[in-house]
């Protein structure tokens, strides 16, 4: 579920960015006045166990050769809590970042939503509600399960929306969101099992640390978790009505100009002279010039020469890039040959 | 504290290693963001692009082998996803390049610009995280505003990472040792919930331990470090080459490679 920055447009991206950013801060505002110094220790550790857990993998059923393993997003706001576990898990999420290098450092701002903040919040809400009265394992349980599979199915609805509104998706939105649904829904099946599984032995060995007595303990009012709620599907919509102009936008792209549709009227039709000459500088000196389609549509036969040219433009550019590459790589290795024998 | 394995590079010395972590990470964000907003099916100015953080790895002396290998273990996720591109968008179109021309459909372009796309930003990350120390990045990323509660956070959760990651190769190894066939669902999942179980109760054990070290050394909850953080020439000048070199690409380069 990691996203690339390639799924992204830079809007899209600052923009999570931003709202990550902002709602960490909260977050952290809110976590500063509850998580007094001893609990610091234990938040790391946390986190680490998350890094470790991701390692223990084991057979899933009907798919051969498959194996499953835990990302701990909701267990781990069942027994910090949801601000702290929310701290946890984007702090995993920057660290695969910036060490591990999984997801893009632009796309940073989507990952900590879809996989931190909505999980931790929407998957503690879920079970709290569940769960609420007085404790009862199996209750516990069935919490557990159901903020597992949709927390996860939340995060997984997030990524094709962020990549629709981008624009970048050449894959149907419809296909990619059943994609990921589909997907998602058997990751959230085997993260509820296994959270459920772990709650079970924890109620054995350690009864206090699932019964909410352990030190970072905090409780959330249920006001306030329906109040974000009512804004994220607010800010979720806007983005889906952005998403139904930008569609068209993205697609006339590629269907403005259908090569087997010859009457097929462009969608968009711009009478503005400059940007018709940029247009045209465009399609003359484009990576593909020879969109022969494009060039009798502006009223010009296709010329050989301007193909060449742009040809010979884009392959001078990548030798010299090449070349220049090679050069700095030998330069480096002749440098670094001389100094030991220097010293 | 760091691992043989991930982040090694960072503990070595060059002009590059020296550079302000502040500087770099800002550098290379705009210059994941300027790789991004290129347009979908330009492919040769990619190799442009890819000689900024190309050079930043030499001068670095990080093996070129050991970044590939890198993007290799990221890139499954964006391997679907860019492979699935030649499947929806069958336009024709005729590449040229030098001398050469071809048919080709325009979902391939796009296949490769964004594979293309996916391995200069990956390098650039990569050029960043392997020549800077991580808690030098954490210094400089509290001095640009991270919340403080994220940075000791963040801190504690790099310095056990490794630690913990031990722990659970003990315990795959212990299985491993035990375990000969697959067990069917259930048991498997019991084994594994056991595991984790024991995993979280020894990591709960520990941090109480840990805590009460560092409250006997008089921890109070802030983060000290010894590194000075401070803006030299040095770094002006870095950023100085690397704002040139991106505007030179976009300026010149760029409406002419288009």
């Amino acid at each position: 579920m990691h996203m690339a920055n390639e799924l992204l447009s830079v809007p899209v991206a600052t923009g999570t960015l931003a709202i990550s950013a902002a709602g960490l801060g909260l977050v952290c505002r809110k976590a500063r006045q509850i998580i007094t110094p001893d609990k610091l220790a234990l938040m790391g550790i946390l986190g680490a166990f998350v890094f470790a857990a991701q390692m223990v993998n084991f057979q899933l059923p009907a798919m051969p050769g498959t194996s499953g393993h835990m990302v701990g997003a909701v267990l781990l706001a069942i027994i910090l809590g949801p601000h702290a576990g929310a701290i946890v898990i984007s702090s995993v999420v920057i660290i695969q970042c910036l060490i591990f290098q999984d997801g893009g450092l632009l796309a940073l701002g989507c990952n900590i939503i879809n996989m931190a903040l909505v999980p931790s919040y929407l998957g503690y809400f879920l079970y709290r509600t569940v769960t609420a009265g007085p404790f009862s394992s199996l209750r516990a349980y069935i919490g557990a399960m159901l903020a597992c599979m949709l927390g996860i199915e939340a995060g997984a609805i997030l990524v094709p929306i962020q990549a629709a509104i981008s624009g970048v998706l050449v894959v149907p939105f419809s296909t990619f969101l059943i994609t990921m649904l589909g997907v998602h829904f058997l990751v959230g099946f085997v993260e509820g099992s296994i959270t459920v599984a772990v709650l079970a032995y924890l109620q054995q060995v350690r009864p206090n640390v699932v019964m909410d007595s352990l030190p970072g303990k905090i409780r959330l009012s249920r006001k306030a978790v329906l109040i974000t709620l009512v804004i994220f599907a607010i800010i979720i919509s806007a983005g889906l009505s952005l998403l139904a102009s930008g569609m068209p936008d993205g697609l006339e792209w590629s269907y403005a100009e259908r090569p087997d549709q010859p009457d097929f009227e462009a969608a968009v039709s711009n009478e503005d002279s400059t940007i018709a000459a940029v247009d045209d500088f465009q399609s003359k000196y484009s990576l593909l010039p020879d969109y022969s389609v494009r060039t009798s549509e502006l009223g010009k036969a296709a010329s050989q020469e301007v193909e060449t040219s742009a040809g010979w433009t884009s392959f001078a550019g990548v030798l010299g890039s090449c070349l220049t590459m090679a050069l700095i790589w030998l330069i480096a290795r002749l440098l670094r040959k001389k100094q030991p024998a220097k010293a | 504290m760091h691992h043989a394995h991930i982040d090694k590079f960072a503990y070595q010395d060059s002009p590059v290693h020296r550079l302000d972590s502040r500087v770099k990470f800002i550098v290379v964000l705009i210059f994941t963001a300027m790789v991004i907003s290129l347009p979908r099916t330009s492919l040769s100015i990619l190799t442009c692009y890819a000689v900024g953080p190309f050079t930043i790895l030499v001068l670095g002396k990080i093996p070129l082998r050991f970044a590939f290998k890198q993007i290799l273990l990221v890139s499954p996720f964006v391997l679907v996803l860019a492979l699935s591109c030649p499947l929806y968008d069958k336009t024709p179109v005729t590449v040229a390049f030098g001398p050469f021309f071809w048919q080709t459909s325009l979902g391939w372009m796009r296949c490769f610009a964004i594979l293309g796309k996916f391995a200069v930003t990956m390098l650039a990350l990569i050029a960043l995280v392997s020549t800077t120390r991580f808690s030098d990045l954490l210094a400089g990323l509290q001095k640009l505003g991270l919340p403080k509660l994220l940075v000791i956070q963040l801190g504690f959760l790099y310095r056990y990472i490794f630690v913990l990651i031990d722990r659970a190769h003990h315990i795959l190894r212990a299985r491993a040792g035990r375990k000969l066939r697959n067990l069917g669902f259930k048991t498997e999942l019991k084994i594994a919930a056991s595991m984790l179980g024991s995993l979280l109760t020894r990591s709960i054990d520990t941090s109480e331990r840990i805590n009460i070290a560092m409250q006997g050394r008089g921890f109070d909850g802030k983060w000290r470090t010894l590194s000075k953080l401070q803006i030299r020439r040095a770094d002006l000048l870095f950023a100085l080459t690397a704002a040139s070199f991106m505007l030179g690409l976009y300026f010149f380069v760029r409406p002419v490679l288009q």
